[in-house]
């Protein structure tokens, strides 16, 4: 006989809850994966005037939500928060719980998952339940050719962690209903070793390169560090932004802020120029939303040209150079 | 006998291509075509030891052993033969005969600056009509009181440019070259020494390879290296040291060479095949692996003798035969390889082919090799 | 005296491993090995540490006994202590398992440590969670993706960038931290203290029973790989190639109007009007 079927939690991470609006995106989900088990998907979100996300959550799909409310979790801390989630997880016992991440999560799940003493899978890229009711989380592997199906067969919760991006969220809809659980905060909570002193909201420059129409990733096969600086001209041409794969950043080519891939950001462009990129899987699936794919590279087997719809067989600097040149004959006209 | 890297030369392999990588891969193209000595490196080899590779520690040398020592040159040189080059005339006949067969005072006074890269040193023996035959040297030191009063002029001297100090190969008594033949440290500074224009060279291009002027060149007699008459077995003994270094040089430009035509070979296609599926092309790459991996065993074993104590000239002259000839044949292989491009100086391969070919020419020319090699048949008894 | 443990992983040094569609197993034995970019960092902020306050490094690996070399490599610029744990009964064990056996190893061989330093992931599976999970372990504090420390007195000032914030965070010690390859850029290899790592140090090595573990592999961690595959989700593409300018020519004369779209102008009328 199949247990009641135990919940599916969602960590409520809203710092910068105008851009990322992944914990939106893993209710969508477990949605999803809810209507398979038959389980109930809940928010567990702490904090300070928190009346906002609750209704954001209930309307893009949490059944539940649990509140934590105290003006000392004005200030998101890592100890408190993990603290309070073991807390609650211990007590609840829910059979999954999905965490966004961001630089928080990524460092709030793995100690809750040690503290839970249950596996966690990171940035994973598929998340599905199989015929025994066992979560299925794709995550790649192997530096980044490979893609593993992983999953915690007897520990419980299950976690993973899920990059901003990866799912869609659903439509809000203010007109549901959801259950507001609302727990005073423990008195017990011990005192902060890890004391945030001081923070800013970073400035950000112009265009984000989530936001832009047109993107223009370079990789190792620019062949050089000023030959890669080409690829910011070409941007400039086209209105977009440029990004950069892992070997270039590594490289010092140009700025980590440039990363596209699973360590770096996610794009959705309408036209993505990929010029020496190979196509490792934590890049490609980075780009998995983009429209039109323009891939240039020597080596016509290489991966990125498989996921191209413009394969182009050149070298990448020089094919570069000549867009360049026939962009401004072609605006100026 | 063992053929595994130990990982102690793996480690060192691997650290020197890091470094040579990231620091000389991204401006060698650039310091070739100007012909300009990167001084930006040099400052960053400096604490690296890449000046003391074999001095004792006591003098601030690495003390390595030789097998480290060509691998540290064949790593250099795999990214940047000029480089490879200063760094192993440096070592190797620049610095290693002072630690060989200077006094204490000497060691003290000289090989400090030598093994921390402050001052450059360069090795001088060939003249306009002297190279290969170490008799036809016409440059005089003549003794004068506690100095010996330097005449002559040295070409083609490696690091010619930049040396802070230079070993020279002068005869103090014409009539008598045998027993008065000799080998001075000159340093730059002292009055009478002059560097000449830098040659305008078919490779190692980044290297200033210049003539050096000595005109009434007084040096200290405490400048001497072992005794008068001393010059020759001084000078044959530090050739035959420089011969692996060369060798070790060679061989990391047919590596690189290699590795550029191997990669080349599977990305470019041709009737709508990669050139490696051709099976003339598969003979030259097979062809090209056997003779590097044969080049450095060759190199390896006659470091091996050499750490051994013992004498390790025939050796150190095969591995320099057949490195050089190995380098000059890989990298012409892998230009035809490239096709159009490989004549081109968009690809490296190019470059490898000029800098290939004076391996076959300095620290004793091929057909020298084959002399050292024949003379020591011919003297074993039969 | 300050103590400092720096954990580091070696990981291969191309990202791209072969793999072997047929039989689906990884060619691993064809990569070498290097030290994990972020752990070198993480070595680097401990050298500097020490350059400043004094102190001593202990450098830990677990992997297969290969791993030596990156600890050969730690002692060379300036660890003064190295510890590998290998056990072919440790192999396989995931983040959760790994976190375990380091806390057991750190608090046999140096119980009495301040900082504990580690690398924010990993370049061949990037998880990131060996760090924090640590922390949690050793039942300290912890910070991650650290991009700048400073030591005053007994408390550890760091900086970060957080989900776009730039924080400023203070930490009691004894604590751990994950550090960024952002700022500590590793200083190059000595080739003197490499030769010196290898003929003067040596390195404790330590397996399952040395450190009383009756669990430590890949059967006793949480999470199992059910399988690994090559994602082929190739399209249906158009290829071009030929001289650069050609190509040009015919990708604007064919898509001109979508890539001109995001700066309204239809890059293809010029073709046409030609």
């Amino acid at each position: 006989m199949k247990q009641t079927a135990q919940d599916i939690w969602v960590f409520g991470d809203y710092r910068n809850y105008f851009q990322t609006r992944v914990t939106l995106q893993l209710l969508s989900r477990a949605g999803d994966l809810a209507v398979k088990t038959g389980s109930a998907v809940c928010a567990v979100v702490f904090g300070h005037n928190l009346d906002e996300y609750v209704k954001e959550y209930i309307a893009h799909g949490a059944h539940k939500v649990y509140v934590i409310e105290h003006s000392s979790l004005k200030k998101y801390s890592m100890e408190n928060y993990v603290w309070l989630m073991e807390r609650l997880a211990k007590e609840y016992k829910p059979d999954i719980i999905l965490v966004g991440a961001t630089s928080f999560g990524r460092e709030f799940a793995p100690r809750l998952a040690k503290l839970l003493g249950t596996g966690l899978t990171a940035d994973c890229v598929g998340l599905d339940i199989n015929e025994q009711g066992i979560l299925v989380q794709t995550a790649p592997a192997f530096g980044g050719n490979l893609l593993a199906e992983i999953i915690t067969p007897e520990r419980r919760p299950q976690m993973a962690t899920v990059r901003p991006g990866t799912f869609q969220e659903i439509p809000h809809d203010y007109e549901r209903k959801g259950q507001v659980i609302k727990i005073p905060l423990p008195k017990d909570l011990p005192k902060e070793r890890l004391r945030l002193v001081h923070y800013q909201r970073k400035p950000h420059r112009g265009q984000r390169i989530e936001d832009a129409g047109v993107v223009v990733c370079g990789g190792r096969g620019m062949g050089g560090k000023n030959r890669f600086k080409k690829l910011f001209d070409l941007a400039r041409l086209l209105g977009g932004e440029v990004g950069a794969t892992r070997p270039v950043v590594y490289a010092n080519w140009t700025d980590p802020e440039l990363l596209v891939g699973q360590a770096g950001k996610h794009i959705n462009p309408n036209v993505l120029f990929s010029f020496g990129v190979s196509g490792a899987i934590q890049h490609t699936a980075a780009i998995r939303d983009a429209g039109l794919i323009i891939a240039v590279n020597k080596n016509p087997n290489a991966t990125m040209m498989k996921k191209a719809d413009v394969a182009i067989v050149a070298d990448a600097n020089q094919l570069c150079m000549a867009l360049i040149k026939e962009l401004k004959k072609r605006i100026r006209s | 006998m063992n053929f595994n890297p130990c990982t102690k030369h793996k480690t060192v392999r691997k650290t020197v291509r890091n470094f040579v990588e990231t620091e000389l891969g991204p401006i060698v193209h650039e310091i070739d075509q100007k012909a300009r000595f990167p001084w930006e490196v040099v400052e960053k080899m400096r604490p690296l030891n890449f000046f003391g590779l074999q001095v004792p520690r006591e003098y601030g040398g690495a003390e390595m052993d030789s097998i480290s020592y060509a691998i540290v040159i064949e790593e250099i040189s795999r990214v940047c033969a000029a480089m490879g080059l200063c760094i192993t005339v440096h070592n190797s006949v620049g610095t290693n005969p002072i630690a060989q067969f200077g006094t204490r005072e000497q060691k003290e006074k000289f090989l400090p600056q030598l093994a921390s890269g402050e001052r450059i040193g360069a090795f001088c023996l060939t003249e306009a009509n002297a190279g290969t035959d170490a008799g036809g040297v016409e440059t005089t030191a003549v003794e004068d009181g506690d100095y010996y009063v330097i005449n002559g002029t040295k070409i083609f001297v490696t690091n010619g440019g930049i040396c802070g100090s230079a070993l020279i190969f002068a005869i103090s008594d014409s009539e008598n070259q045998r027993s008065s033949n000799s080998v001075l440290i000159v340093e730059k500074n002292t009055p009478g020494f002059s560097v000449g224009e830098i040659e305008d060279l078919c490779g190692m291009r980044a290297n200033p390879v210049s003539s050096l002027f000595f005109e009434d060149c007084r040096v200290p007699k405490s400048n001497l290296l072992g005794r008068k008459g001393d010059g020759l077995k001084i000078g044959l003994s530090t050739l035959d040291s420089g011969r692996i270094g060369i060798a070790a040089q060679a061989l990391g430009i047919a590596q690189a060479a290699f590795e550029d035509a191997l990669k080349y070979s599977k990305e470019r296609q041709q009737f709508k095949k990669p050139l490696s599926t051709f099976q003339t092309i598969q003979n030259y790459l097979a062809d090209m692996a056997t003779e590097i991996d044969a080049a450095r065993l060759l190199l390896y074993r006659a470091c091996a003798i050499k750490d051994a104590g013992k004498s390790f000239g025939a050796e150190a002259a095969m591995a320099k035969l057949y490195c050089s000839t190995t380098a000059s044949r890989v990298t012409g292989l892998a230009v035809q390889i490239h096709g159009g491009y490989g004549y081109s100086k968009e690809y490296d391969v190019e470059r490898y082919f000029r800098d290939a070919k004076v391996t076959e020419i300095y620290e004793g020319t091929s057909e020298v090799q084959r002399m050292v090699i024949a003379r020591s048949l011919l003297s074993k008894p039969t | 005296m300050l103590k400092m443990i720096v954990c580091i992983k070696q990981v291969p040094m191309v990202s791209e491993l072969n793999w072997d569609p047929r039989t689906g197993t990884l060619k691993r034995d064809l990569a070498e090995g290097m030290m994990n970019p972020a752990c070198h960092h993480a070595l680097e902020a401990a050298l500097r540490l020490k350059e400043l306050h004094g102190g001593h490094i202990t450098a830990i690996t677990m992997g297969p006994p290969m791993a030596e070399e990156v600890l050969r490599e730690a002692l060379a610029i300036g660890a003064d202590r190295c510890i590998l744990l290998t056990d072919k009964r440790m192999a396989g064990a995931d983040t959760f398992m790994t976190s375990f056996i380091l806390a057991r190893a750190i608090e046999k061989e140096c119980p009495d440590f301040d900082i504990v330093l580690c690398g924010c992931h990993t370049s061949d599976s990037e998880t990131a969670q060996v760090g924090p999970q640590l922390t949690e372990e050793l039942k300290i504090p912890g910070a991650a993706y650290v991009e700048w420390l400073e030591l005053k007195e007994n408390v550890l000032r760091m900086k970060r960038l957080s989900d776009n914030f730039l924080e400023t965070l203070e930490m009691d010690l004894p604590g751990l931290v994950t550090v960024t390859t952002s700022h500590y850029q590793p200083r190059y290899v000595p080739l003197a203290g490499l030769q010196d790592a290898y003929d003067k140090c040596d390195i404790i090595t330590l397996d399952a029973d040395d450190l009383k573990l009756k669990i430590a592999g890949i059967k006793d961690s949480p999470t199992r790989i059910l399988k690994v595959y090559s994602p082929d989700s190739e399209k249906k593409n158009i290829e071009m190639k030929g001289p650069a300018k050609k190509i040009v020519e015919e990708l604007l004369d064919k898509f001109g109007r979508k890539i001109g779209g995001e700066i309204q102008k239809d890059l293809k009328a010029y073709g046409q009007e030609q």
